[in-house]
């Protein structure tokens, strides 16, 4: 059976899910000919000091931030506001988009409503929302969520709303109800879009965090640029700047992760880890019910123990 | 069967007697017609009877409303006219002896082989060790022993519609209905897969209706083709296929195939120019 199959070992490229060494050294070297150049701009005067500081001093600055621990309450501040708007906007859009998904009356009153909002510049609300729930952490939550909302309440709706015909089909005539086929194709179809939905919506929580700080604040990374700002000290201020990002992608990372996790079925890898535990469970239970009864044979996988990139077109063709 | 003359069966005005006439039938159709909400009249004065054990196979070109009419046998559709029985009870949905499959495998990428071959009974009940067997059995009867634990993606597109053949059989229906189930494989997988289903048909007595354009698949296959004309739809001519069973890829050479095919051709293709001439 195994006649047909390649049995090299998987590249290097391949092991890291194609972190080739070009996918690596090339945005590397992008990035340092934009700091030489920023450099530059600075040691030739193109650009004042004032404006735009040089790349080494706002190095420094992030290390002197986090030195005197002085970023810590900020950082925290800004980053619970992100999360916990993200948190109640990710349950309020996807709950409603599940109900709407669910009932086309509902879904016509609102779907026209929260597609126009989206355009709204939610950002302009900042001022109103903060005269409405204070100076504390609530308003900035309130923004984050806000802004996060329509982008996983219109992913999720139209993850729903993107149906395989033959699929509802099939299981109309396998005799499932709505119910069973909302539960097995309808959830499941619409994940990768739910997912997308999430990872913008984070993106923007920190940015309406952020802003919501802008507008007024006792704490946070935004009231640290702002403050850094009037005060001309913008080594300083770039280097909230640089923290900033470095947690939206933080953030970023950490849905994607969830994301393989969850919708494993759209990455080869994912497939072959899930295809390798699915058969270990399933020789796990045969082996507990041995004692009383037929037990289900485990079917052997002849690939079980070949290197995760075989083509199982390979040995159809054996075949 | 032959040509269907008769107009006057309107609505459901025969209904006592094709339940007891349909009553040995594992499928009745008689004159049924569907117009959609859009005013198409897809089907027209459709009949057909196929008994028990028996494999026909509906022929005709593109748009002649083939699709439609098994999926009102399918129960997924309504028809607009006339009756429809399968084991002599009025067809009112999709019922749990009458099986489907489709043209593309529609497998949930997200679950195994297996776990979509159980999935006619993971939708009803939980799932028992006698039914993993069972799944089990029909994977290696079509050759995917040690495939169970793939997922659709990991599978060629042959092994995907043989995926979605077993779970055909898992249903356990005794009528199933084929909608050009390997109209988007290639050649040669395509005529490995006919003898699969050869093999499936001849070892139970369900009755199979397999919707197709391709004559030999047809002829090797059936022992009865209707053809179907379009504009409206409806069922023009029966065609019987005498050839003995088993049946194989050798029988190509038969005169008698070649036969069959020719006439099955011939009857595609005539009243196709004719209704152009009318029109």
């Amino acid at each position: 059976m195994t006649g047909g199959v390649r049995d090299d070992k998987p590249s290097w490229s391949s092991r890291f899910g194609g972190l080739t060494l070009g996918r690596v050294l090339a945005p590397l070297c992008f990035l340092v000919a934009i700091l030489v150049l920023w450099d530059l701009a600075n040691t030739q005067g193109w650009v004042s000091d004032l404006i735009l500081p040089r790349p080494g001093d706002v190095a420094v600055s992030a290390y002197e931030l986090f030195e005197t621990g002085l970023i810590w309450e900020h950082l925290w501040a800004t980053l619970f506001e992100t999360l916990a708007g993200f948190a109640l906007a990710a349950l309020l859009a996807i709950s409603l988009a599940l109900a709407a998904g669910w009932s086309r009356l509902l879904r016509n009153m609102i779907q026209p409503y929260a597609v126009t909002l989206q355009v709204l510049p939610m950002i302009s609300l900042a001022p109103i929302i903060i005269s409405a729930f204070g100076f504390g952490y609530q308003s900035k939550i309130v923004m984050a969520g806000l802004i996060s909302f329509f982008p996983i309440f219109v992913n999720t709706l139209t993850g729903l709303t993107m149906p395989d015909p033959q699929e509802e089909e099939l299981f109309r005539s396998l005799g499932a109800g709505r119910r069973k086929t909302f539960t097995y194709v309808l959830l499941p179809t619409a994940a990768p879009m739910v997912f997308a939905g999430l990872r913008i919506g984070l993106t923007l929580a920190l940015a309406g965090a952020v802003v919501a700080e802008f507008v007024s604040a006792q704490k946070g990374l935004g009231l640290l640029v702002q403050r850094f700002s009037y005060q001309l000290n913008l080594d300083d201020a770039f280097a909230v700047i640089l923290v900033l990002t470095a947690i939206g992608l933080l953030l970023y990372a950490a849905v994607g992760l969830v994301d393989r996790l969850v919708v494993f079925w759209r990455r080869e890898s994912g497939l072959v880890a899930r295809s390798r535990s699915r058969r270990r469970r399933f020789e796990r239970r045969a082996r507990k019910a041995q004692a009383p009864g037929p037990t289900p044979q485990t079917p052997r996988d002849p690939e079980h123990h070949e290197p995760t990139n075989s083509d199982p077109r390979h040995q159809e063709a054996t075949r | 069967m032959a040509i269907t003359v008769r107009r006057s069966n309107q609505q459901l005005g025969d209904v006592g007697d094709t339940g007891a006439a349909g009553g040995s039938d594992a499928i009745r159709l008689h004159g049924v017609g569907k117009t959609f909400d859009n005013g198409f009249e897809a089907l027209r004065e459709a009949d057909l009877e196929v008994r028990p054990g028996e494999f026909v196979s509906i022929v005709g070109v593109s748009g002649c409303g083939k699709s439609t009419l098994l999926r009102i046998i399918a129960g997924l559709i309504t028809p607009s006219h006339g009756v429809v029985t399968v084991h002599g009870t009025p067809v009112t949905g999709p019922r749990r002896d009458v099986g489907l499959m489709f043209q593309r495998p529609a497998l949930l990428a997200w679950k195994t082989a297996l776990e979509n071959v159980l999935l006619p009974v993971g939708i009803h009940r939980r799932v028992t060790d006698a039914d993993v067997t069972r799944a089990v059995g029909l994977l290696d009867l079509f050759g995917l022993e040690g495939f169970a634990f793939r997922f659709p993606q990991q599978l060629s597109g042959g092994m995907q519609q043989r995926v979605a053949l077993a779970r055909l059989l898992m249903t356990g229906a005794s009528v199933r209905l084929l909608d050009e189930p390997f109209g988007a494989v290639d050649e040669l997988t395509r005529e490995h897969l006919n003898l699969e289903l050869l093999k499936v048909h001849d070892q139970d007595s369900s009755a199979t209706v397999l919707v197709t354009h391709n004559i030999f698949e047809a002829v090797l296959l059936s022992d009865r083709i209707v053809v179907m004309t379009p504009r409206p739809g409806t069922t023009a001519v029966d065609i019987p296929v005498p050839l003995p069973r088993p049946r194989s890829w050798d029988m190509l050479q038969l005169p008698e195939f070649q036969r069959i095919a020719a006439e099955v051709r011939h009857r595609l293709v005539v009243p196709a120019i004719s209704t152009g001439n009318v029109a």
